[in-house]
C-alpha cells in the first residue's frame, strides 16, 4: 500500500509506530535462528513489493518497499520505502531505450546543520542528533547517477585538488576540519550503499528475477553500487560490470562464511555458544556470542581472546552479578535449540558476550561488547586516530616519506595478516547491515533487539548518522517528498530529467565532454554564454532514442562477442541478427566500433543469415578498416564461396554511395534467401 | 653386438607395431583432455538444466552443446578410493590400482613427507634446474608406473599445469604476464585494475594460450588443461551464484578450446573429454564445520600430542603461514605428559587433513611410547632400587617381545638400502654432465651452447639427478633409523643406567615405529599411571597401573561439539573410523579366514563392520561386509567381535537405504550377507548415500603389489621390495570420516563445501567426451552403467586405438612400459568401433 502524500498528522503516528518498531523488533520469542525454518509451515506474505509511479515526461519512479517485522498493526501493514530508481523510458515501453539514472536510498537525506558543522569537528567521532524529519522539504539527494557514473570520480578528483591546494596550506585546523567533513560524508553515503546492495540482494532473492528490472539493469545497479564505494571506479566499464558484481559477491559470501566458520569454532573452543543471525534470505551476516550463567564461574579456565576480542567471560564479576539481559534456551541431548516443552529439554540461561559483523575481512568485527560498550567503540577508532593524526596533524605522506611508508606497510600487512578488526569500511558495512537485520530480522527477542539497536547507536561515530527509528520516518518523509516531485509535472524530477537529457542529448551531438566545456563557458562568462541547441526538442528525443538503441545494441553485440567463440551457442541467433541488422542500418557510417563488431560477429558465427547482415554492415560502413575486413573475408576459405562473392562485392563498389548500394544490394540479397 | 635375445624381442616389437594398424579400428588421433579438479557431476547435471533468463538457452551452452547433445555422458561415474586429489588423479593418470593414498603422505620411520599438491617447491626447483617431475610423478616413476601423458612421445604431447606434471614451465609462467599486458588495450587494464588483476587466471589464460597453440602442430596427440578454480570456488562458498560462475568460465573455457580444434584439420579425429577427480559435498543450505583434531589430540584427552601437519593452521592467521614451501608444521602440546618441550625430536602424531572430508592419523607406536617413558623413569635418580629394576625388566621384555618384528625390518631394510645405495651409483654415472658455460661467455652464449642437449634429453637429465637426491637422502635417513633400532635391539641394564645413554641413541627422533594395532590403539600409552610406575605383587612393573591409555576409537567417534546450530547437521563430527586390520587375526571368522584384505569400520561399540576383500577364482575382485559389534584385540594379537544383524546405522548406512539396488529386487539382507564381485556391489550400492564406498574402502587399504608382473632378482628384487615397503609404512593408523557436512579442515577454512569422504555426492564426478565424426563417440548418449576412475584410461586408451583386441595395451604402450589395465572399458563411449572387441 503507498502511503498517501501530504498527511503528516497520520504519518508522523505511523513513524513513530515504525521507529519503535526498528528498536523494538520483535517477534515470535523463542527460538532461535537453527528452529526458525521448523515454523516455516505457513508461507509469510512477500516481504518486499514494487511500486511503479510515472513521471510526467517519459519515465517511472520505481521504489522497492519492505515489510518490517515488528510488533504492532502498524508495522505489519506499512512497508517501509527502502529505494527507489528512476528510469528514463522516452515515454514508451521498449526497454532498449530505457536508461536508469538516479538511485535514493530512502533515509539518506542531506544533513542538518547541525550534523553539517559536527561532521566538520575533527576527532569528534560521535554521533551529533538527528534530523527533524518533519524539516526536511527538499528533495532527497540520490546516492548515484546511474547514468553518469564517472561524475562521482570527477567530484572525488575536484575535491582531492582542492584539498590540497585549498584547504591544506590553511593549517592544521582547517585541513582536519575538511578532511574530517568529507570522510564523514563519503561514510554516511558508503553506509547506505551497503544498505541498497543489501536491500536489491534480498528482494531479489525473494522474487527470483527481479520482475520490475532486467536482469541487465539489475546487474548494472548492483554493480555500480559495488563500484561506487571505491573512490575512482565510476569510470571501469559497461563491459565489466558484470564480473564486478559477480567478484563482489563472491568475496562477500567468502567473507561471511569464513567468519561464520571462524567464530562457530572459536565459541566451541572457549566453551561459549555461537548464534549466527540471519536475513531474510537466509544469508548469515552477524552472530551473537553467549555464556551459560552456569559456566560463568569457572574462574581457573583459560581463556583465549584472541578473535573474539572481549575480556574472559569465566570468574568475571560483572558477569558473576549481571543484571543485564539474559534469556533461557533449552537444548536438547545433542545440543540442538528445542521449544521448552520438548522432552528431554535442559534449560540454560544465556548472558549475551558479544555480537559481531561477519562481514569484516578476516575475522568478524565485534559491534557490541554487551559489557564493556567502549570496547568496540575503541576498535573502530583506532585507526582512524591513527590516520588523523599522521596525515593531519604530522602531515606524514606514505607518497612523501618512505620510512612512514615502509612503517605504514608493515604495520597493515602484520594487521591484516594476524585479522584485526580495525579496518573501518567493512566496520561501516557491518553496522549498515546490522540496522537493517533489526529491522527486518523477526527472530529476535524484542527486549533483545531493544538492546542492540541502543548499543549500536551508542557506538556510531558519524555525526551526519541518524538512529534507526529516525531514519524510518525520514525514509517515509524522503519518499513523500520525492513522490510529490515525481507527480508535478513541472517538478524538480522532470525537470531534472529534461536537463539531464539536454546533456545526453548534447553529449551526442558534440561529445562526451561538451557539458562540461559549455556550462565551463557559462561559468567565466558570467551566465552571458549559454549554449542552446537548435535541433527542435522532437528531434533531440528522437536523436537520444536513437543513441540509447545503438548503445544497447551495441553493448549487447559486445558482450556476445566476448562470451563465447560460436554466438549461436548461447544465444539466441535471432536477438543477434536483431543487434547486427540495427547496427548496420542505423549505425553512423564509418563506426569503428560498429566495424570490428560486425567483423567479430562475422567471425563467431555459421549462421548465414547473420554472416549476411554482417557483410551488410561492413559494406555499409565503406570505411578503409571496413574494406580491408571485407577483402580477408573474399579470401577467407572458410567462409562460403557466395558469401565471399558478396564481400568482394561489396569491396569493389566505389566509395560513398554506391557503397551503401552494395550494402542495400547484400541486404536485399538476404532478404531473397 | 646385440644379444641373441635382445634382437630376437626388437624384431617380434617390430612385426606387432608394423601389424598393429590392421588391428586398430578407432579413428580418435588426437585426445584433448579437460581436467576439472572436483567437477561433481550433479552440479554440472543440475546448472546444465538451469536457463538463463536472457537467451533462453542453457546457462552451460557449451556443456550442454558438446557433451549432452553431441557427446556422451557418464552420470556413474564415481571415484575408487578416497574422493582427495592426489590419489584419485594418480588413478585416472595411470590406470592402475591406488600406490597414492593420501594427498600429503608420511614416512613412519623417517617423517618424510610426501605433499603431492604443494606445486610451490616444484616450480622453484624447476627454475633451479633441481626437479623436472612434480611429486606424485616421481613416486610413479620409482614404482615404474607410466602416467597417460607417457604414452606419447615429447613432441606429441602438450601437458599444462598439474598435480602429475612432468616438465618445468617457466615460459609459461614468463609469457602468461607478457601476454596478460600486450593482449589488453590500456582501458580494459585500467578496468582490470579497479577490479583488482586476476593472478590465477593470468596464468590459466596462458595455459590455454598455448594448448590452442599447439592444436595447430600436426604432430600432437595429446593435450590436457588442468583446472582447479571449480573445486576452490566449492571449498570457499557455498552459493549457487558462485558456483555456477566458476562453472560458466569452464563451459566458456571448453568453448574456446573447441572452437580451436574445429579449426584443426585433425577436428574429425579429435575427442575432447571433460574429466574430474572428484565430486564435492557443498550444499546451499549448509555451512561445513571444521573439526579440530589437531587441537583434540594435543589436548591432555587426546594424548597431549605434538602433532605434526603439512598444512599451516589457521594459515590465513599467521606471518608464517605466508611461506608457500610449507615444510613440515609442528603444533606443540601444553599437555604433554612426558615429552614437552621435545616437539621438535619427538612429535607424536603425524595428520593429514588435506582434502578434509577425511584426515589420516599416525600416531607412534605405542610401545616406543612405553620404552620412552621407562627409559625418562630410568634416568631420574631418585628412583627406587625395586622400582628401577622393574622398569629395567619391563623396558627390555618390551624389545624382546618386539624383537622378531624389528629384526626383521632391520635385516630387510639394511639389505633393500643397500641395494639403493649401489642403484644410486650407478645412477650418477649415467648422468650426463649438464653443457658447461664456458668462461666469460654470455647468458644468451649459454643458450646457444645448451642447444646440444634437447629438451627431452635436459629432462631426462634433471629427472635422474632428481631421483639421485632423493635416494640418497632415503639412504641417509633409513640408515640412520636403522642404525637406531640396532641399538635398542642391542639394549642391555647397563645401557639404561642413568647417563649412559641419551634417548636419541635408542628410540629414533622424528620417527613413528611400526602401525599400531587396534590394542594399541584402544590402549594407546600417553604417559605415567596417576601414581607413576607401580610394581605388582611379584616385583615386576604393574604395566597397567603404570601407564595412563587413551581408547582413540572411544575418543573420535564419541566427540560432539556444544553448538549444534544447523538443523540437519548432526553435532557428531567423526562418522567413522576405519584402519586395515591382519585378516589372520580375526581367522576365526570364516568369512575372514578366506579373505586377503580386511577392514575395520568403527562408528561406536554398536555399529562395527568389516570390509572383506579376496580374489575370487576367476581372478576377480570379491568383497563381503559383515556387521559386527564389540572389536577388540587382545594384547596378543587376537581379534575378537560379535557377528551382528543387518540393521539401520551401521557404518556405509546401506542396509537402511532406500537406493540399494539388490539383483532382481530380492530380500536385500540375504543379498548382503553374501560375497559378490565389485560390480555387482558396484550396480547394488552406487546410488546409496555413500555410492561405492564399500570397492572404494578395499581400493583404499588394499596394499597393492609391484604393477609389472615378470619377476625381477637381485638389486632390482630389493629395491622393488623398498618401494612397496615404502608405501606400505606412508599407511596411517586410522583414517578418520566425517559426518555429512564436517570437516577436518584446520589451516583456514572451508565452509564452502568439501570432499575427502565416500559419499556419493563427493565420490560422483564427471566424465563426458565429445568428438569430430570420426571418433565415433556416441551423440546424446547418457550412460547409466556405473564405472569408476580405473576405467578412465583403458577407455582413452581404447579411444585411440591403442589397445589390442582383447583390452591388453598395444605395443606401442607395452613399449613405454605400460602394464594391463585392470578397469574396465567404457564400451558405450566408442560406439559402433568397438563392436568387434572382447574387452
Amino acid at each position: 500500500m503507498r502511503r498517501p502524500g501530504g498527511k503528516t498528522a497520520g504519518r508522523k503516528g505511523v513513524s513513530a509506530l515504525l521507529a519503535a518498531a526498528v528498536c523494538l523488533t520483535t517477534i515470535t520469542p523463542g527460538l532461535s535462528a537453527q528452529s526458525r525454518d521448523s515454523s516455516a509451515l505457513v508461507s509469510p506474505p512477500p516481504m518486499f513489493r514494487i511500486s511503479r509511479e510515472p513521471v510526467p515526461g517519459g519515465a517511472e519512479l520505481l521504489t522497492v518497499l519492505g515489510r518490517v517485522e515488528g510488533a504492532g498493526d502498524a508495522a505489519t501493514t506499512e512497508s517501509v520505502p527502502l529505494l527507489s530508481i528512476l528510469r528514463d523510458t522516452l515515454d514508451d515501453v521498449d526497454p532498449e531505450n530505457d536508461q536508469l539514472r538516479y538511485v535514493w536510498v530512502h533515509g539518506y537525506t542531506t544533513p542538518s546543520a547541525g550534523q553539517r558543522i559536527a561532521s566538520a569537528i575533527p576527532f569528534l567521532n560521535r554521533r551529533a542528533g538527528n534530523k527533524d524529519p518533519e524539516r526536511d522539504d527538499s528533495v532527497p539527494p540520490a546516492i548515484i547517477d546511474l547514468s553518469d557514473p564517472e561524475h562521482d570520480v570527477w567530484k572525488n578528483v575536484m575535491w582531492i585538488a582542492a584539498q590540497s591546494l585549498l584547504f591544506d596550506p590553511y593549517g592544521v585546523l582547517v585541513k582536519t576540519s575538511v578532511r574530517a567533513f568529507r570522510r564523514n560524508g563519503e561514510d554516511y553515503r558508503k553506509a547506505h550503499i551497503v544498505r541498497a546492495l543489501a536491500v536489491l540482494a534480498l528482494y531479489e532473492a525473494e522474487t527470483g528475477v527481479a520482475p520490475a528490472l532486467t536482469p541487465v539493469e539489475m546487474r548494472d545497479i548492483q554493480a555500480r553500487l559495488v563500484l561506487a564505494q571505491r573512490p575512482f571506479a565510476g569510470i571501469v566499464n559497461d563491459s565489466y560490470l558484470e564480473e564486478a558484481y559477480k567478484r563482489e559477491s563472491a568475496d562477500a559470501q567468502d567473507v561471511r562464511g569464513h567468519n561464520w566458520e571462524l567464530l562457530r569454532q572459536r565459541c566451541e573452543a572457549e566453551g561459549l555458544y555461537f548464534d549466527p543471525l540471519s536475513m531474510p534470505d537466509g544469508t548469515t551476516t552477524h552472530a551473537l556470542v553467549w555464556v551459560a550463567r552456569h559456566d560463568v564461574d569457572q574462574t581457573g579456565r583459560r581463556f583465549e581472546k584472541r578473535f573474539l576480542n572481549f575480556a574472559s567471560p569465566y570468574g568475571d564479576k560483572r558477569l558473576l552479578d549481571w543484571k543485564g539481559y539474559s534469556e533461557t534456551r533449552y537444548f536438547d541431548a545433542d545440543g540442538r535449540r528445542v521449544a521448552p516443552d520438548t522432552p528431554g529439554a535442559s534449560p540454560v540461561e544465556l548472558i549475551p558476550l558479544g555480537l559481531y559483523g561477519l562481514d569484516h575481512p578476516k575475522i568478524p568485527a565485534l559491534l557490541i561488547d554487551f559489557r564493556d560498550q567502549n570496547n568496540p567503540k575503541r576498535r573502530e577508532v583506532s585507526r582512524r586516530l591513527l590516520n588523523d593524526i599522521t596525515r593531519n596533524v604530522l602531515s606524514l605522506s606514505p607518497f612523501g616519506d618512505i620510512h612512514y611508508f615502509l612503517a605504514r606497510s608493515v604495520y597493515g600487512f602484520v594487521t591484516g595478516r594476524r585479522g584485526m578488526d580495525i579496518n573501518q569500511p567493512s566496520r561501516l558495512r557491518s553496522y549498515a547491515m546490522l540496522k537493517l537485520l533489526l529491522s527486518l530480522d523477526a527472530s529476535l527477542n524484542p527486549e533483545l533487539s531493544s538492546e542492540i539497536g541502543k548499543l549500536v547507536e551508542r557506538v556510531s561515530m558519524n555525526p551526519l548518522q541518524n538512529d534507526g527509528g529516525v531514519e524510518i520516518a525520514l525514509a517515509f518523509r524522503s519518499y513523500d517528498v520525492l513522490l510529490a516531485a515525481v507527480r508535478e509535472p513541472s517538478g524538480e524530477i522532470a525537470e531534472r530529467l529534461k536537463r539531464d537529457r539536454a546533456d545526453e542529448f548534447t553529449r551526442i551531438e558534440h561529445g562526451a565532454g561538451a557539458p562540461f566545456i559549455y556550462r565551463l563557458g557559462t561559468v567565466l562568462t558570467a551566465g552571458i554564454y549559454r549554449h542552446r541547441e537548435k535541433t527542435p526538442p522532437d528531434s533531440q528525443l528522437a536523436r537520444i532514442d536513437l543513441s540509447r538503441r545503438l548503445a544497447y545494441h551495441r553493448r549487447f553485440l559486445e558482450e556476445v562477442v566476448k562470451s563465447t567463440p560460436v554466438v549461436e551457442v548461447g544465444w539466441d541467433i535471432r536477438d543477434i541478427r536483431r543487434s547486427v541488422g540495427f547496427l548496420a542500418e542505423q549505425g553512423k557510417p564509418g563506426d569503428g566500433k560498429n566495424v570490428k563488431l560486425a567483423f567479430r560477429v562475422f567471425e563467431r558465427t555459421q549462421d548465414r543469415e547473420t554472416r549476411r547482415l554482417c557483410l551488410n554492415g561492413l559494406a555499409r560502413a565503406g570505411s578503409p578498416a571496413a574494406r580491408e575486413m571485407l577483402a580477408r573475408i573474399s579470401k577467407s576459405p572458410d567462409v562460403d564461396p557466395d558469401l565471399r562473392a558478396l564481400a568482394l562485392q561489396a569491396f569493389n563498389a566505389p566509395r560513398g554511395d554506391p557503397m551503401r548500394r552494395a550494402g542495400t544490394v547484400l541486404a536485399s540479397s538476404a532478404d531473397r534467401q | 653386438m646385440i644379444p641373441r635375445r635382445a634382437a630376437v624381442r626388437r624384431l617380434l616389437l617390430f612385426v606387432m607395431l608394423v601389424a598393429w594398424p590392421l588391428t586398430a579400428a578407432a579413428q580418435t588421433k588426437r585426445l584433448v583432455v579437460i581436467k576439472a579438479d572436483g567437477l561433481a557431476h550433479g552440479v554440472v547435471e543440475q546448472m546444465v538444466r538451469e536457463r538463463n533468463p536472457r537467451t533462453g538457452q542453457s546457462v552451460l551452452p557449451w556443456i550442454e552443446r558438446l557433451f549432452y547433445k553431441n557427446g556422451t555422458r557418464l552420470s556413474n561415474f564415481y571415484v575408487r578410493g578416497m574422493s582427495l586429489s592426489g590419489p584419485s588423479w594418480s588413478m585416472l593418470d595411470t590406470g592402475q590400482h591406488l600406490r597414492i593414498k593420501g594427498n600429503v603422505e608420511f614416512d613412519r620411520y623417517t617423517q618424510h613427507s610426501y605433499d603431492y599438491l604443494n606445486f610451490f617447491p616444484f616450480w622453484l626447483g624447476a627454475v633451479a634446474g633441481k626437479y623436472n617431475d612434480m611429486w606424485g610423478a616421481a613416486v610413479l616413476d620409482d614404482l615404474q608406473i607410466p602416467l597417460l601423458l607417457d604414452a606419447y612421445s615429447y613432441d606429441e604431447r602438450y601437458q599444462s599445469f598439474q598435480l602429475f606434471q612432468r616438465g618445468k614451465r617457466i615460459d609459461t609462467l614468463s609469457e602468461g604476464v607478457q601476454k596478460r599486458f600486450t593482449t589488453r588495450s590500456a582501458r580494459d587494464l585500467v578496468d582490470e585494475w579497479f577490479l583488482g588483476f586476476d593472478i590465477r587466471g593470468l596464468l590459466h589464460e596462458q595455459l590455454e594460450r598455448e594448448l590452442i597453440t599447439t592444436l595447430d602442430d600436426p604432430r600432437a596427440r595429446y593435450l590436457d588443461y588442468y583446472t582447479t578454480d571449480f573445486d576452490h570456488a566449492t571449498h570457499h562458498n557455498k552459493d549457487h551464484k558462485t558456483h555456477r560462475a566458476a562453472l560458466q568460465e569452464l563451459d566458456a573455457i571448453i568453448g574456446r578450446i573447441w572452437a580451436a580444434i574445429s579449426r584443426t584439420p585433425q577436428a574429425a579425429e579429435t575427442a575432447l573429454v571433460l574429466v574430474a577427480d572428484h565430486g564435492v559435498n557443498s550444499d546451499e543450505r549448509f555451512y561445513s564445520q571444521g573439526f579440530n583434531l589437531v587441537h583434540l589430540l594435543g589436548g591432555r584427552a587426546g594424548g597431549g600430542h605434538h602433532v605434526i601437519t603439512k598444512r599451516h593452521l589457521m594459515k590465513d592467521y599467521s606471518i608464517k603461514g605466508i611461506n608457500p614451501l610449507v615444510p613440515l608444521i609442528t603444533t606443540a602440546s601444553e599437555e604433554s605428559p612426558y615429552l614437552k618441550g621435545k616437539e621438535d625430536d619427538y612429535p607424536t602424531a603425524l595428520v593429514d587433513f588435506d582434502g578434509n572430508e577425511r584426515a589420516s592419523i599416525h600416531l607412534r607406536d605405542s610401545t616406543l611410547n612405553v620404552l620412552q617413558i621407562l627409559f625418562g623413569q630410568l634416568q631420574r635418580p631418585d628412583l627406587s632400587p625395586p622400582v628401577r629394576r622393574a622398569a629395567t625388566d619391563a623396558f627390555l621384555a618390551v624389545v624382546d617381545r618386539h624383537r622378531p618384528q624389528w629384526q626383521q625390518t632391520l635385516l630387510e631394510l639394511r639389505e633393500e638400502v643397500a641395494a639403493l645405495q649401489r642403484a644410486s651409483e650407478t645412477l650418477r654415472a649415467s648422468i650426463p654432465p649438464p653443457p658447461d658455460r664456458k668462461k666469460g661467455s654470455s647468458r644468451k652464449d649459454h643458450k646457444v651452447e645448451a642447444l646440444a642437449e634437447t629438451s627431452e634429453q635436459r629432462d631426462e637429465r634433471v629427472r635422474r639427478t632428481a631421483r639421485l637426491e632423493s635416494w640418497t637422502t632415503d639412504v641417509a635417513e633409513y640408515t640412520a633409523y636403522l642404525a637406531t633400532l640396532e641399538r635398542l635391539l642391542t639394549a642391555t641394564p647397563a645401557t639404561l643406567a642413568p647417563g649412559a645413554a641419551r634417548v636419541e641413541d635408542l628410540i629414533a627422533r622424528h620417527a613413528m615405529g611400526e602401525r599400531n594395532r587396534v590394542y594399541d590403539l584402544a590402549n594407546y600409552v600417553v604417559g605415567t599411571g596417576p601414581s607413576g610406575l607401580v610394581l605388582a605383587a611379584d616385583g615386576s612393573l604393574d604395566f597397567e597401573k603404570s601407564f595412563a591409555r587413551i581408547d582413540y576409537f572411544a575418543l573420535l567417534t564419541n566427540a560432539r561439539v556444544r553448538n549444534n546450530v544447523q538443523r540437519g547437521v548432526t553435532n557428531a563430527p567423526v562418522d567413522f573410523t576405519a584402519l586395515r586390520i591382519p585378516c589372520s587375526a580375526i581367522a576365526t571368522s570364516a568369512d575372514a579366514a578366506r579373505a586377503d584384505t580386511c577392514v575395520w569400520l568403527d562408528s561406536g561399540q554398536d555399529a562395527q563392520a568389516l570390509v572383506l576383500g579376496r580374489t575370487g577364482n576367476d581372478g576377480g575382485l570379491l568383497l563381503k561386509y559383515l556387521p559386527v559389534t564389540r572389536l577388540t584385540e587382545a594384547a596378543d594379537g587376537a581379534i575378537h567381535f560379535a557377528p551382528t544383524g543387518w540393521r539401520p546405522g551401521l557404518p556405509l548406512k546401506i542396509w537402511e537405504d532406500e537406493q540399494l539396488a539388490v539383483p532382481g529386487g530380492g530380500d536385500r539382507t540375504a543379498w548382503l550377507d553374501g560375497w559378490h564381485g565389485e560390480l555387482e556391489w558396484l550396480h547394488a550400492v552406487h546410488r546409496t548415500l555413500y555410492s561405492n564406498a564399500i570397492i572404494g574402502i578395499h581400493e583404499h587399504f588394499h596394499r597393492a603389489d609391484w604393477v609389472t608382473p615378470d619377476a625381477a632378482s637381485g638389486d632390482e628384487a630389493l629395491m622393488r621390495r623398498l618401494r612397496l615397503r615404502q608405501r606400505a609404512i606412508v599407511e596411517p593408523d586410522l583414517v578418520v570420516l566425517a559426518n555429512n557436512h564436517w570437516n577436518f579442515d584446520v589451516r583456514g577454512f572451508n565452509p564452502g563445501g568439501n570432499h575427502g569422504s565416500f559419499f556419493r555426492v563427493s565420490t560422483n564426478a564427471t566424465l563426458m567426451l565429445t568428438g569430430g565424426e570420426r571418433t565415433g563417440i556416441p551423440q546424446g548418449l547418457d550412460v547409466q552403467e556405473p564405472y569408476d576412475t580405473l576405467s578412465f584410461i583403458p577407455t582413452m586408451f581404447a579411444l585411440t586405438g591403442q589397445l589390442d583386441a582383447n583390452g591388453l595395451p598395444g605395443p606401442a604402450l607395452q613399449e613405454r612400459g605400460f602394464q594391463p589395465f585392470p578397469g574396465r572399458v567404457i564400451r558405450e563411449v566408442l560406439g559402433p568401433a568397438s563392436a568387434d572387441r572382447s574387452f
